[in-house]
């Protein structure tokens, strides 16, 4: 177990480290920062004042050890476009998101795996046809399209929910509504045919043949071996929110991390944006973290054998 | 009577293919019944039907199965549910896959307890390490925490038996509970089987396709064919004087007055027909040496023959 997460936690610090290096290159190649910050008229002069006051005239190996010891030392520069120290600008913008992701994540999960161990348990009749007919639709439409639907039904036509902004938990409804929705889609479908092969394996009949009771199988016997895979794919379902904060913030003028990002790319606000990508791969990769503690939480076979890859 | 199955039939819910036929199976109290058969002509499905267990895609045709004078079909699903695992326990074939990956071997054991015996806390946990040392599991305190993952087949299939020990029952339903381990093993979980017997006088119903098993644990054995009970007979009659063309050659051994006269193994002409697609009349006639223009026509009915030896046949191999 302990060489199994020193592994998971080696492999998080690479990526990460991966991340910050292709970041830099990339934004670095993207453009003169200079030319898209500063208006087109402005003189060489100021130009070339901009280029030395953020560190722009020196060499590219330069740049990016100077880049990463300040990475290192929690220094983060300012944004190009305001001044504003960039954590500042950014660190405002996180519990915003993470209250709507968090929140989204706990709905999806209370209403897709209910409603995927139903659909398993009720397999081939109606009830499990409607379920999964419901999934397939909420899982193939993309987010912003069904929070702009939710908008429109209950914001422009029945008016009983603001359809942007942020001031109070009645602004956050819509936007968890959405995460919750599009998420539960597909959990419900996996959390369906994952209950649907654990129920299948010898061992439930087994169970059964030592007379449990058919709720203990489901709670006790089966859930617990499906929760394996289902905590795989809620991982992928978290990195998803967070990707998907990008447009559905933006949809709803919700002032966290993706409409942050949206708004720092299109000023061309370089520092901004690098702290961002870091922000939104550190989250990623303690995701993915989590979920491999998780999984070996729930998986004896893991847990016990340190050679446990799956 | 503990056990009477009569005139069980089971067929698939989809096609209506026939899995099992009119089967007859008859058990007392502390008997030992084999069953022995080519894989896939219903052993299994015959087990499954008796604790109630089938799988989705098959439903009961007909028949009933009497555990001990009561009707099983007549039971509520609690009631049901009280028996299995209680009076009648089960254990597989290829153990390591019944057993819960994700359970301790402790907790395996103590739900049993719990469930039919009422015992829980260190009541429970003293039997359940009592009941790991009578089937021969050693350090038993320590394995209680183990997950089956850590058991060797041979030692989770002891651990299937603990766990149908728990419960003290009438009946063992051992399906094929040694054809996934390797040869010693195999011997060592026979050994306990029958030591087990001997200790608790359960009745077994043993299913093997291995007719050494059979020979060497039951009492009396039932041969089944494409879903139906073609000769049942005591054990010793059986492999003698066996009555069946098909049991005459699952044994590859024609009758002669000594019987260690055989002829050496050989394997039956054609192949196991598809249930989907049965030979009129007698299942077996395309591929029987015996068989007679009535064979092809109509179905023969298990008739006693002698010594509570019956057979399935129109054309039954002499046995005097
Ligand atoms: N879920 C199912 N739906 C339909 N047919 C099934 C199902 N399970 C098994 N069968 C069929 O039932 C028949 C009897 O199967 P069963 O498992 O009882 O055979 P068996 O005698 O135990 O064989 P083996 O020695 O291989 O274990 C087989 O022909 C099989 O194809
Ligand atoms: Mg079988």
């Amino acid at each position: 177990m302990s060489r199994f997460l020193a592994n998971r936690l080696l492999r998080a610090l690479i990526t990460l480290f991966l991340t910050v290096t292709f970041v830099f290159i990339v934004l670095r190649f993207s453009g003169d920062p200079a030319e898209q910050m500063l208006s087109p008229d402005a003189t060489p002069e100021a130009m070339q004042a901009f280029r030395e006051r953020w560190g722009l005239d020196r060499s590219i190996l330069e740049q990016y050890l100077f880049y990463v010891r300040n990475i290192a030392s929690g220094e983060f520069g300012f944004s190009y476009a305001n001044g504003r120290p960039v954590i500042d600008v950014v660190t405002e913008r996180i519990p915003k998101t993470l209250i709507l992701t968090g929140a989204g994540l706990v709905t999806l999960i209370l209403i897709g795996v209910p409603a995927g161990i139903a659909a398993a348990l009720r397999r081939n009749t109606a009830a499990d046809r409607i379920t999964m007919s419901l999934a397939v639709g909420g899982y193939s439409i993309p987010s912003f399209l069904l929070g702009l639907a939710l908008i429109y039904v209950f914001a422009v036509e029945l008016r009983w929910l603001p359809s942007s902004g942020s001031g109070d938990w009645r602004h956050a409804v819509l936007p968890i509504a959405t995460y919750g929705l599009a998420g539960a889609a597909g959990i419900a479908r996996f959390t369906r045919s994952a209950m649907i092969e654990v129920l299948d394996q010898p061992y439930i009949r087994a169970a059964k043949a030592a007379g449990i009771a058919p709720i203990e199988i489901v709670f006790r016997h089966a859930l617990p071996n499906a929760s394996i895979p289902i905590v795989t794919m809620l991982g992928f379902n978290v990195a998803g929110l967070l990707g998907g904060a990008v447009l559905v913030e933006t949809v709803f003028a919700w002032p966290g991390l993706g409409s942050g990002f949206v708004r720092a790319v299109s000023q061309g606000d370089l520092a901004v944006v690098q702290f961002m990508v870091l922000i939104f791969t550190a989250f990623m990769v303690s995701v993915n973290f989590t979920v491999d503690v998780l999984y070996a939480v729930l998986n004896p076979r893991i847990r016990l054998s340190d050679h446990g890859a799956h | 009577m503990l056990l009477q199955v009569s005139d069980l039939a089971i067929r698939s819910r989809s096609g209506g293919v026939r899995i099992l036929d009119g089967v007859d199976l008859q058990l007392g109290a502390g008997e030992v019944l084999g069953l022995v058969g080519e894989s896939g002509c219903g052993k299994s499905m015959t087990c499954y039907a008796i604790a109630d267990l089938l799988p989705a895609g098959l439903v009961r045709a007909g028949g009933s199965v009497r555990f001990d004078g009561v009707d099983m079909g007549s039971l509520d699903e609690p009631a049901r549910r009280r028996l299995r695992g209680g009076r009648i326990a089960m254990i597989f074939q290829d153990p390591t896959s019944h057993l819960n990956p994700v359970h301790r071997v402790g907790t395996y054991l103590e739900g049993a307890l719990k469930r039919h015996r009422g015992l829980s806390g260190t009541d429970a946990r003293m039997e359940a390490i009592r009941l790991l040392e009578r089937v021969g599991i050693s350090d038993a305190k320590r394995r209680m925490n183990a997950y089956p993952h850590e058991f060797s087949g041979g030692m989770n299939q002891r651990l299937m038996i603990a766990h149908a020990l728990a419960c003290e029952p009438d009946l063992l339903i051992a399906d094929e509970p040694t054809t996934a381990l390797d040869v010693t093993t195999q011997a060592q979980i026979l050994d306990l089987i029958e030591t087990v017997r001997a200790e608790t006088g359960m009745a077994i119903l043993i299913v093997s396709h291995d007719l050494g098993v059979i020979a060497r644990l039951a009492d009396r054995a039932a041969v089944m064919h494409c879903g139906r009970i073609v000769e049942t007979a005591p054990v010793e009659a059986l492999f003698d004087r066996p009555a069946h063309p098909y049991t005459s050659a699952l044994i590859g051994c024609m009758p002669t007055v000594d019987p260690d006269d055989c002829d050496p193994p050989r394997p039956i002409r054609g192949s196991v027909p598809s249930l989907a697609d049965l030979p009129g009349g007698c299942h077996f006639h395309p591929r029987c040496d015996r068989r007679m223009p009535a064979c092809g026509l109509a179905r023969p009915p298990l008739a006693a023959l002698a010594d509570g030896q019956s057979s399935a046949c129109f054309n039954p191999v002499p046995t005097w």
